[in-house]
């Protein structure tokens, strides 16, 4: 029996190989190929129409490439956590996940044939013309890192159970080797993806010639490949930790013992935590991206902010308020399943800090405009007050009244991001009903908004501080968590794949009517900025479908192994102990 | 329950407070109720933060809740984003035609597309002859026919209007993203162009736009040096285009608007 689910699992593994390898072979000689012919028409694709099209299969490949890329980084961490503490919870942890990512990896080479061919059949000239450009990027680099990717993975797969105990170091140096080849590959394909907005140019030169005396190393290194690099590397990392949260979440759910109930606990608190902290650097990583993107052209920044994508980031606004409201509320429910919890006291400068922080950073934005490094003068001081100060001031305030006051101004901070100049959706429509007052003017400037992103980081830092006094003082009882803690753990991987997918658009609709901005026009009918809610119906469906296929990848993989002998982890013991 | 009641009555009364301070501070409408919209939310988190945990589940149970919760999600997700105001995209398609007609026009696929457009329109015509050659009757003799209707010609600048074209420029250009002008657009991210043709002239204001840091304006030192005008507008206007809104640019003279003096750079 045994024997014939092996050889059943073997033509599985066998049938997934052949899979990424046909894909990369298609791509590479495929699109080579096809790239050479010229006059070809393109094909219409009914109901989407050929840009939608492209839309929804390169938004699935970039979600499950950042799946893959993502996952081996919080994977090969957990690994070394383990092999270094000697928690077998990592090491199943990072196995689990590994399980998924492999049959993800078939989904990701699968997605990336279909998105070449989309695109040479909706886009021909265009898509031979963008080929030709990076031709030694499209035929060889970028295949044969995916094919080196392929067999890396599977090599620290397979490799698991024959790579213990002591060569255990050479297992952790594989999945090493398997970052590095997911890194390069990132930064390879960010090569071409930011060259389409921000092409190569120089002063006095006509965009055409620009690029004709330009190497294909200044193509990739445009000028925003590396502030899109830094941004897709960390999203990537926070991506990796809010799936790991979402499988934690369905295996919690589908649990039948306690103890599997307090291992999935666990789980979904670790995956989370590395998801957090990767999304606080995710605002300071889009920030200098947006900057690196109005440097290069100044109208890039009215379009996205002011006029036809405005409302984009309105919505930008709302989902990562309601991101940073569910990943503090996660530490709330996280607190309730401490036993003596209630008895940890703040210093009363933490709450006094959270209510003047973002008050204080708007007026400080006001005099000291980012980069200008004065205004970290004024608020590194304002934020280590509390730790610094407060030994020395005798009031104090609850664990649970200091995380209420962090809601508070998560709202607040929300609120103030979220009110916008005026209720139009360009600038050429604003009617002075719909318009802020010009004294309350300052509410929509970038100051304030800056002030609000910031203000949802620190205060998240500061509950994350909470928490840690909590563990502290405290017995965490793994398994006894809320069970809205689940739901809450859901939410947040569907909400930050779906505000991927609204950001991935805005990314790729400020080359407005270009399909490489400034150099190649678009003129197909579909050239235009769509409504936002249109778009918001595609990012809702493509992250339904890749939500289908990433649960049925977890309960295909993960449920037989449900039941396999864990190591207890439900009895309450000291948290500084596990 | 009373913990519902207690957050929805606080929610109710500091809202209502907002709403009275931001009808005095003469905040529109539509930013009152916005702000009443945030307090109630606000009120529904709190709840949510006393509320009694729910009951672990299991089995097809979970399964249902799990796909409910995602319907919920994805419901209240699409509903949220279509209720904020909505770019119109025919307000831009009409733009986009525009300014991408020069350069269609110069691909072969433009010079193919207007000569299948011609052909179209000829035998469009011959058959409005063959209609009117069939009403009329065989052996009748042929009177003069009014002039079949010719295919719509857009105006262009060629044909007349060069200030219309200017205008049209700055409308398509989106110049007032930046450039206040006639009391529209701006938000202070340019200068204030009111009175520019008193400081320069067609020539010095082409030069400006096809060329930047030809000029600075004064005030705007630190925009200059960051280069913030784009350096585009030679390569995706038409050299027409440019001298049409040059010309209807040094048309405005109004001395009573503080248009900043622009200093020669190069």
């Amino acid at each position: 029996m045994r024997a014939n689910e092996e050889g059943r699992r073997n033509i599985m593994r066998a049938w997934q190989r052949s899979l990424v390898a046909a894909c990369a072979l298609l791509l590479l000689f495929g699109g080579t190929a096809y790239a050479q012919v010229s006059g070809i028409t393109p094909v219409e694709f009914s109901y989407t129409g050929n840009r939608t099209a492209v839309w929804i299969v390169a938004q699935l490949h970039t979600l499950f490439g950042a799946f893959i890329l993502g996952a081996p980084i919080f994977v090969v961490i957990s690994e070394w956590l383990g092999y270094r503490k000697q928690d077998l919870r990592y090491e199943r942890l990072a196995k689990e996940v590994t399980k998924v990512t492999v049959v993800l990896f078939s989904m990701t080479a699968l997605t990336g044939g279909l998105f070449i061919f989309v695109l040479l059949s909706a886009y021909p000239q265009f898509t031979a013309w963008f080929i030709n450009q990076f031709h030694l990027v499209f035929a060889v680099i970028y295949p044969s890192l995916f094919i080196s990717g392929t067999i890396v993975l599977y090599m620290y797969y397979y490799t698991w159970e024959t790579w213990k105990g002591e060569k255990k170091g050479r297992h952790i140096a594989l999945g090493v080797l398997l970052i590095l080849i997911g890194m390069v590959t990132l930064f390879v394909i960010n090569g071409p993806t930011s060259f389409m907005n921000t092409p190569v140019k120089a002063d006095g030169v006509s965009p055409q010639d620009a690029l004709a005396g330009a190497t294909l190393w200044d193509k990739i290194a445009n000028q925003t490949w590396m502030p899109l690099n830094l941004h897709r590397i960390d999203g990537n990392v926070a991506f990796g930790g809010f799936m790991t949260g979402l499988i934690a979440a369905y295996m919690f759910m589908g649990a039948k013992t306690q103890e599997e109930r307090a291992y999935y606990d666990w789980m979904g608190f670790a995956g989370n935590l590395i998801a957090v902290g990767a999304t606080l650097f995710q605002p300071f990583t889009g920030l200098l991206l947006a900057y690196e993107m109005c440097d290069y052209d100044f109208s890039f920044c009215p379009y996205m902010m002011a006029d036809q994508l405005s409302m984009f980031f309105e919505m930008q606004g709302a989902m990562i308020g309601l991101m940073f409201l569910a990943i503090n509320y996660y530490v709330w429910l996280s607190l309730k399943r401490i036993e003596g919890a209630e008895k940890v006291r703040m210093t009363i400068l933490v709450p006094i800090v959270m209510v003047a922080f973002p008050f204080v950073m708007m007026v400080v934005m006001n005099y000291y405009w980012i980069p200008d490094p004065m205004s970290l003068a004024f608020l590194l001081p304002l934020v280590f007050a509390p730790f610094v100060f407060g030994r020395f001031i005798p009031v104090t305030v609850s664990a649970r009244t200091v995380m209420k006051i962090g809601f508070l101004m998560v709202i607040v901070g929300d609120a103030i991001w979220l009110t916008p100049h005026g209720f139009a959706a360009t600038g050429a429509k604003m009617l002075p009903e719909l318009e802020l007052p010009e004294a309350w003017g300052f509410l929509a400037s970038m100051p304030a908004k800056i002030s609000a992103m910031f203000t949802l980081v620190v205060i998240t830092v500061f509950n994350y501080v909470v928490y840690n006094r909590a563990i502290r003082q405290g017995i965490i009882v793994w398994g006894k968590i809320d069970f809205t803690s689940q739901f809450v753990l859901i939410f947040l991987a569907f909400t930050s794949i779906w505000t991927m997918g609204l950001m991935g658009a805005v990314r790729s609709l400020v080359r407005k009517y270009f399909h490489t901005y400034g150099l190649v026009p678009d003129f197909s009918a579909e050239s235009f900025t769509p409504t936002l809610s249109y778009s918001a119906w595609w990012i809702t469906g493509i992250t339904v479908v890749f939500f289908t296929v990433v649960s049925f990848a977890v309960i295909l993989t993960l449920r037989p192994s449900a039941s396999k002998n864990e190591v207890p982890e439900g009895s309450p013991v000291p948290a500084r102990a596990k | 329950m009373w913990n519902v009641i207690k957050k929805l009555s606080i929610g109710l009364v500091v809202g209502i407070a907002l709403v009275g301070i931001s009808r005095a501070l003469e905040f529109p409408s539509i930013f009152q109720m916005m702000f009443f919209g945030q307090t109630i939310f606000g009120a529904a988190v709190f709840m949510l933060l006393d509320a009694p945990s729910i009951r672990t589940m299991s089995g097809a149970k979970s399964v249902i809740a799990i796909v409910v919760f995602y319907v919920v999600l994805c419901t209240v997700f699409v509903s949220g984003a279509s209720l904020w105001p909505q770019f119109d995209p025919e307000d831009e398609k009409g733009k986009i035609a525009k300014i991408l007609k020069p350069k269609l026009a110069a691909t072969e696929q433009g010079k193919a597309e207007e000569l299948i457009a011609r052909v179209k329109a000829l035998d469009e015509q011959v058959k409005a002859l063959e209609v009117r050659l069939m009403s009329l009757g065989a052996g009748q003799a042929v009177k003069e026919s009014p002039a079949v209707e010719s295919p719509v010609v857009p105006k262009t600048a060629a044909a007349g209007d060069f200030m219309k074209l200017g205008e049209e420029q700055w409308q398509l250009q989106e110049c007032y993203n930046c450039h206040k002008l006639k009391g529209e657009g701006g938000k202070k991210r340019g200068p204030e162009l009111d009175n520019i043709g008193s400081y320069l002239t067609v020539d010095e204001i082409k030069q400006k736009i096809m060329d930047p840091k030809s000029f600075m304006a004064e005030g705007f030192e630190k925009d200059w040096e960051k280069g913030k005008m784009p350096d585009k507008f030679k390569d995706v206007m038409e050299p027409n285009d440019i001298t049409a809104l040059a010309t209807w640019l040094s048309t405005f003279k109004n001395t009573s608007v503080n248009t900043p003096k622009p200093i020669k750079k190069k």
